[in-house]
């Protein structure tokens, strides 16, 4: 999305920004989100939503909100683990009235673990990795024309900037080891030319994206 | 192009909207998934509620008041955000690398994700509709004062703005300035004076 033109003003109205923002706008948002960790801890998909997210079509990711956008992820990656079928989703989406089945009886072990893991506290995360840069390097965001997800924004293809801070190593989505992550400075005229507004930018960065 | 169109939901007269094709949709795949025991609600009940009830900006809010009464944690924060954090209790899923962003009388930090909406759920609880829009996505890392001028932010033109973009794995959270008028107040009282939008960074 970064740098696209056309999608108006931020706040339309003053409510848009209201501070007491339900957390849920609505039910199925919360049902929703609310699958999205109750599928993976139960193993009934794998993985992150993120590349079942972008791999949405276009014009369908632009025309949905941001649950109903997770929503689809989770059952593509449903359908994809052999949990559920399209057809029977179908079928169920054309009868169903009111809110969802509910279960005749609970998991309480597993529902009382949901708080506690959802809010565990842990060492902070990022391995120690080899890097290739140093803090003050120059560094050029590669060229590339990714077709599966990727974690480079797009705006920053081709531009130079300056490495901060090594964050540490994380796995790029692709793959099982942790590889250096770079927080880069890049300076606001260096992604948007000569009429871009004062100021930089911080982004963190993939070692595979430099050069 | 809007994704604010769950906003323009009609009412059908006194009659309560028909379900919408992507609730019945959630609702048929978690009606599968509860019908063939696969699943059961409370786990679902327990995740919504983890986040309506317990997780929000009033954990970041104590965060900042306690930074700007305790300059030692003040400094912990700023040098590891995750940690420090945890001294208060707070941390968990979207917090595995906390990174605190200090707000100075010539620096002003502001925080968009615009690969998808990653957002420091720890400190702050879920995003913010306006957080996950494609206006914000696509605007505040191109012309972040135009954006700040529609929450009512204008910076003198020697404040540099500092946009954070995080699209990997670390989460970011604006650390405000103290206000001027907070003198004499407790700790608790100076976390009512912090907002979501200030930990965001989308007002000074």
């Amino acid at each position: 999305m970064g740098g696209m033109h056309g999608f108006g003003p931020v706040i339309r109205n003053p409510r848009d920004r209201a501070l007491d923002e339900p957390t849920f706008h609505e039910p199925w948002e919360g049902r929703a989100f609310g699958l999205m960790i109750a599928t993976a801890a139960k193993g009934l998909r794998r993985g992150s939503l993120r590349p079942s997210i972008e791999a949405i079509e276009p014009a369908t990711y632009l025309a949905s909100s941001y649950y109903e956008r997770w929503a689809r992820a989770i059952e593509a990656q449903l359908v994809a683990a052999g949990t559920l079928t399209s057809a029977e989703i179908e079928e169920r989406a054309a009868t169903v009235g009111g809110g969802p089945m509910r279960s005749p009886a609970g998991d309480p072990d597993l529902s009382a673990a949901i708080p506690a893991f959802l809010t565990r506290r842990g060492p902070t995360s990022g391995e120690p990795v080899t890097a290739a840069f140093l803090v003050g390097d120059r560094v050029t965001v590669r060229r590339m024309a990714a077709i599966d997800h990727h974690r480079c924004p797009r705006y920053l293809r081709g531009a130079t900037g300056t490495v901060e801070r090594i964050n540490g190593g994380w796995p790029h989505p692709d793959a099982d080891t942790p590889e250096a992550v770079y927080r880069v400075r890049f300076a606001m005229r260096d992604l948007w030319g000569d009429d871009a507004e004062a100021g930089a930018l911080f982004v963190d960065v993939w070692e595979r994206y430099l050069s | 192009m809007s994704d604010h169109r769950q906003d323009d939901r009609q009412e059908y007269g006194h009659q309560p909207a028909p379900p919408t094709a992507i609730e019945r949709r959630v609702t048929a795949i978690e009606s599968l998934l509860v019908e063939k025991g696969l699943i059961t609600s409370d786990v679902v009940d327990a995740v919504v509620e983890t986040y309506e009830r317990d997780v929000g900006p009033l954990n970041g809010a104590k965060v900042v008041a306690r930074a700007w009464v305790d300059g030692a944690y003040r400094e912990r924060l700023l040098d590891d955000g995750t940690q420090a954090v945890g001294e208060l209790g707070f941390g968990g899923a979207e917090g595995e690398h906390l990174v605190v962003l200090e707000n100075t009388p010539t620096v002003h930090n502001v925080v968009v994700c615009t690969l998808c909406s990653c957002y420091p759920w720890p400190v702050l609880g879920l995003p913010p509709r306006w957080y996950k829009s494609f206006a914000y996505r696509s605007r505040m890392v191109r012309e972040p004062r135009a954006v700040l001028a529609e929450f009512g932010t204008t910076l003198a033109d020697e404040v540099e703005v500092r946009v954070w973009d995080s699209s990997a794995d670390v989460r970011y959270m604006v650390l405000p300035l103290r206000p001027d008028v907070s003198d004499g107040l407790a700790e608790g009282e100076l976390a009512a004076l912090v907002t979501r939008d200030h930990m965001i960074g989308v007002v000074r």
